[in-house]
């Protein structure tokens, strides 16, 4: 059995799937019989062919080997790691060329050009060596099979999913409901059957009670009798008909939310086992909808298609069976055309599809223009573009509307043909039924027996005309799911303890041992950063943006996990605790503060549902919002976040603030929480702050350094490196200090707006 | 303004010769695709601008043709000459196709789709961000069919 990533690669990658055997062997040969620890192929040459030309580290060595080709020898070059001097990366649209230097600047060891599909697994390869020159060797893992299929991978989770078994995984979620689906099921099939039954019995009132009667081998009575009796079977029949009709559709629609439902919950609770990571790499609409909509077409699926589909089938087989029983060479004319006219549903169906695309592109680009003017309306109208923002959508509903017209020009035209095939096949029956029907003496077709037949092939459009239909919904359906078992299949990065040690109260001690990380796994962004933070100080951490503070918290809170080091609380190490436990004693107040939609009351007590009333007033006081909040009117019932009422940035941050209060947090983590308010606010947030950070081990990350003057300790962090500590005067009196520099232009930048 | 002097190197490496000696430059074109040959900006080694050129005619013939060599890498994509297959699949879309630079697969997103630049060509950008470039009117009847859903 094939692990996913080797069947990814089979499947779409038109490349080795690890650098091949032998001229690895020769590499390493050539490496002093060191192992290669580290590869990616670089895969254009220099006049920018394709090509497989494999860079690759060894301890010592970095190599560079060419798979020989048509036009090529192979070709294997080495060099010592310690002769590299510099390795510069040019990025271009699609292919990106470096350099591996050695002292002589002007001869490089190599060059090598390889597309961006390529790119991470050569940019891992020489990050290595970077590295290496600035005197901090990285691990060296080979990622270079992941990192070839991972955009693959993020595009389709599921791997290589057939339909097949998408349908059985989907009929799996049918099992809980076993008896609702039996009962479903036979009320379908006691439906169809049922429906075969009229025109046999037709045909045994014609043929059995009128046709004798009007050739007055039967006596009235008798006639009557015997139809009425036929009649009465045929009421039955119907009603039997119907209640299944009943039974079927009432079980399967139920059956149906039953499955939507499970899927919804089930995808809910896996979502919030999903790590961070997951939702800042998938956007969140594509999340909804999977929760959403693709659902729903579940419930479609399972509440009509499958049946649909299923008994569509079986009356046609049914039909032929009772068509060729019934009279054995009309039943053939009718049965033998089925399989043609199965095909040409099939064939029309890919025809469509080319149609179907060409008009999913063009609506994408009109809704593309509603997506970008709605929300940007206020652009549009600054800079007085409406009449070109109706043009553009002018046109391109126009374009949509011709893709339509198109489509309907084709299926229009295909059904009637397809009818019209049907109708020859009914006219053939005639042309064959006739001449029996017209001979006198040895009528070997009586009358009923052909009226039967014509009933019979009137049913024969229906289920045709299903199974055309059904094959889109089907479709529908089909990816619906493989969206929703790709979101289901999507493995938690980091595993989250929920048995772990419990830690009530915790201290506070936070401790960093040369952590560090990197978002991709190639890039670090915290760079072995050791520190140590005592239970009750007040922290205040600095440097410029995109140093990695921001990272530092996630890490702190364990959103994401390092790759090396690690943290402790209290001592124990952060992935030991139980992380329900742990992160209800942490709080955190953000730059950009997220409110729920709902009352300001829920907001507030988000944390702590049990809170009383008292509490929470206590806790809006506290973060200086309980002026405010009165002043609303609906006070702490008005409905604040999406769609509700617009709080201003400063009255969302006092509100956040309170529920970090009301939280009640062992430690608090201040991201930015002050930045993007005015002064006035933010004097106001400041004295909230300052009666929240009491007995508490604090965070604090702040653009303006004057707010983080009380700190009992400054952290100032550079390119995810701890690169001064110490109190606010201590660095001060660092020369050439980053915080002095810091602290002098945000000085000077003051000075200039106070004059 | 000084005439600019541009020599390239064995590796490829463009060099502006100014006052302080050569600096190693690499071109970028201010629009890729609106405008490929205006508006080059030479960079130095910390991405930083060191000359804007205008138009490359502006240069003598040495400099010229050494821009432009420097600038066939910096503004390389696939060129689409055939298409062998294109499938839908679950969430994938997966192209087979020839190009000038050799055989190639690979795969877009369903909803992803080609878009034209500059009237002639169409541009499909693939999951790992690889540019592939199509133009529609110069494929065989069989990729031209193959590629009809995608085209204006
Ligand atoms: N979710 C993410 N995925 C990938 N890279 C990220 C992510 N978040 C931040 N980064 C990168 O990490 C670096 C540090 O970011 P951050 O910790 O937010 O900086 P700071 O908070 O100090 O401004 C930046 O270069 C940023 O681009
Ligand atoms: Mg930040």
């Amino acid at each position: 059995m094939l692990d996913p990533t080797s069947q990814l690669f089979d499947r779409y990658l038109d490349q080795p799937q690890t650098i091949p055997r032998d001229l690895r062997a020769r590499l390493e040969n050539a490496c002093a019989s060191e192992s290669v620890q580290l590869y990616g192929l670089a895969d254009l040459d220099s006049s920018l062919r394709l090509c497989q030309i494999w860079v690759a580290l060894t301890a010592n060595y970095f190599g560079i080997a060419r798979t020989a080709d048509r036009m090529i020898d192979e070709q294997i070059r080495v060099i010592e790691r310690s002769r590299l001097t510099k390795v510069v990366e040019e990025p271009g649209l699609s292919c990106t060329v470096a350099h591996v230097l050695v002292s002589n600047e002007e001869h490089p060891f190599a060059t090598i050009r390889y597309s961006h599909r390529q790119r991470q697994a050569v940019s891992h390869v020489l990050f290595a060596i970077q590295q290496q020159l600035e005197g901090e060797p990285a691990e060296l893992i080979d990622n270079y099979r992941q990192s070839m299929v991972r955009p693959i991978k993020e595009a389709q989770a599921s791997v290589n999913t057939s339909r097949l078994a998408i349908v059985w995984r989907l009929l799996g979620y049918l099992k809980p409901y076993r008896w609702q689906v039996t009962l479903g099921m036979t009320g379908a099939s006691i439906m169809t059957l049922a429906r075969l039954l009229p025109p046999l019995l037709t045909a045994h009132v014609i043929d059995d009670a009128i046709r004798p009667f009007q050739n007055g081998t039967l006596a009235a009575s008798a006639a009557w009798q015997l139809a009425l009796v036929l009649l009465a079977g045929l009421a039955a029949t119907f009603v039997v008909q119907e209640l299944a009709a009943w039974v079927r559709l009432r079980t399967m629609a139920v059956l149906g939310e039953h499955v939507a439902r499970d899927l919804r919950t089930e995808m809910y609770d896996h979502l919030h086992r999903l790590s961070v990571s997951f939702f800042s790499s998938k956007q969140t609409g594509s999340i909804i909808s999977r929760v959403g909509s693709d659902s729903d077409r579940i419930w479609d699926f399972i509440a009509f298609g499958v049946v649909e589909l299923s008994l569509s089938f079986l009356l046609l087989i049914g039909l032929s069976i009772v068509l060729i029983a019934l009279d054995f060479k009309l039943g053939l004319i009718m049965s033998l055309p089925l399989p043609l006219l199965l095909y040409l549903i099939y064939r029309n169906g890919k025809t469509m599809h080319g149609f179907f695309l060409r008009a999913w592109r063009k609506w994408s680009n009109l809704t593309d223009t509603l997506s970008d003017t709605v929300p940007g309306i206020r652009v549009v109208k600054a800079f007085d573009q409406a009449e070109h923002e109706k043009r553009r959508f002018e046109d391109r509903n126009e374009s949509f509307t011709d893709e339509c017209f198109r489509i309907h020009h084709v299926w229009t035209g295909f059904w009637p043909v397809l009818m019209l095939l049907v109708h020859l096949m009914t006219l053939l029956v005639w042309v064959f039924a006739l001449p029996r029907l017209l001979s006198n003496g040895s009528a070997d077709l009586t009358t009923g027996t052909f009226v039967a037949f014509l009933l019979y092939m009137g049913m024969y459009v229906y289920p045709i005309e299903i199974i055309g239909q059904m094959a889109r919904l089907l479709n529908r359906a089909l990816s619906s799911a493989h969206r929703i078992f790709d979101l289901l299949d999507t493995e938690p990065q980091l595993v989250e303890t929920h048995r772990g040690i419990q830690l009530t109260p915790l201290q506070g001690l936070i401790d960093f041992r040369d952590v560090t990380f990197g978002y991709d796994r190639v890039r670090l962004t915290i760079k072995g950063i050791s520190l140590r933070i005592e239970p009750g100080e007040l922290i205040g951490l600095v440097g410029p943006s995109g140093s990695g503070k921001t990272t530092l918290i996630n890490l702190l809170v364990r959103f994401y996990d390092p790759i090396g080091g690690e943290i402790r609380i209290d001592g124990v190490p952060l992935k030991e605790l139980d992380i329900g436990s742990f992160r209800r004693q942490v709080g955190m107040v953000l730059q950009d503060p997220f409110l729920f939609h709902g009352t300001i009351l829920e907001n507030i007590r988000y944390g702590l549902q049990a809170a009383s009333l008292s509490e929470v007033i206590s806790a809006a006081q506290a973060a200086n919002a309980h002026d405010f909040i009165c002043r609303l009117p609906n006070g702490y019932d008005t409905v604040v976040g999406e769609r509700g009422h617009t709080l201003s940035g400063g009255e969302r941050q006092r509100v956040s603030i309170a529920r970090a209060i009301l939280h009640d947090p062992r430690i608090l983590i201040l991201d930015e929480a002050t930045s993007s308010v005015d002064t006035e606010t933010e004097h106001q947030i400041q004295e909230a702050l300052n009666r929240l950070v009491a007995g508490r081990t604090v965070i604090a990350i702040a653009h303006r350094l004057s707010t983080l003057k009380r700190a009992s300790r400054l952290l100032v962090v550079k390119d995810g490196r701890l690169a001064e500590q110490g109190t606010h005067l201590e660095l001060l009196g660092l020369e050439n200090g980053i915080y002095r520099k810091l602290h002098d232009m945000q000085l000077r930048l003051n000075e200039a707006h106070a004059v | 303004m000084n005439q600019l002097i541009l020599t390239v190197d064995k590796a490829g490496r463009l060099r502006l010769h100014g006052e302080n000696g050569p600096v190693l430059v690499r071109p970028i074109a201010c629009f890729p695709w609106s405008s490929p040959g205006e508006y080059l900006s030479l960079r130095d080694t910390d991405d930083w601008e060191v000359a804007l050129i205008r138009e490359a005619q502006s240069l003598d013939t040495a400099s010229r043709a050494a821009l432009e060599q420097a600038l066939a890498q910096a503004s390389f994509v696939f060129e689409v000459n055939q298409i062998d297959s294109v499938e839908d699949e679950l969430e994938l879309r997966v192209w087979k196709v020839q190009t000038d630079q050799g055989p190639r697969t690979f795969q877009t997103k369903l909803d992803h789709w080609p878009h034209a630049i500059n009237g002639e060509a169409m541009v499909v950008r693939d999951l790992a961000g690889d540019l592939y470039r199509i133009k529609p009117h110069s494929l065989d009847p069989k990729s031209k069919e193959l590629f009809w859903a995608f085209r204006e």
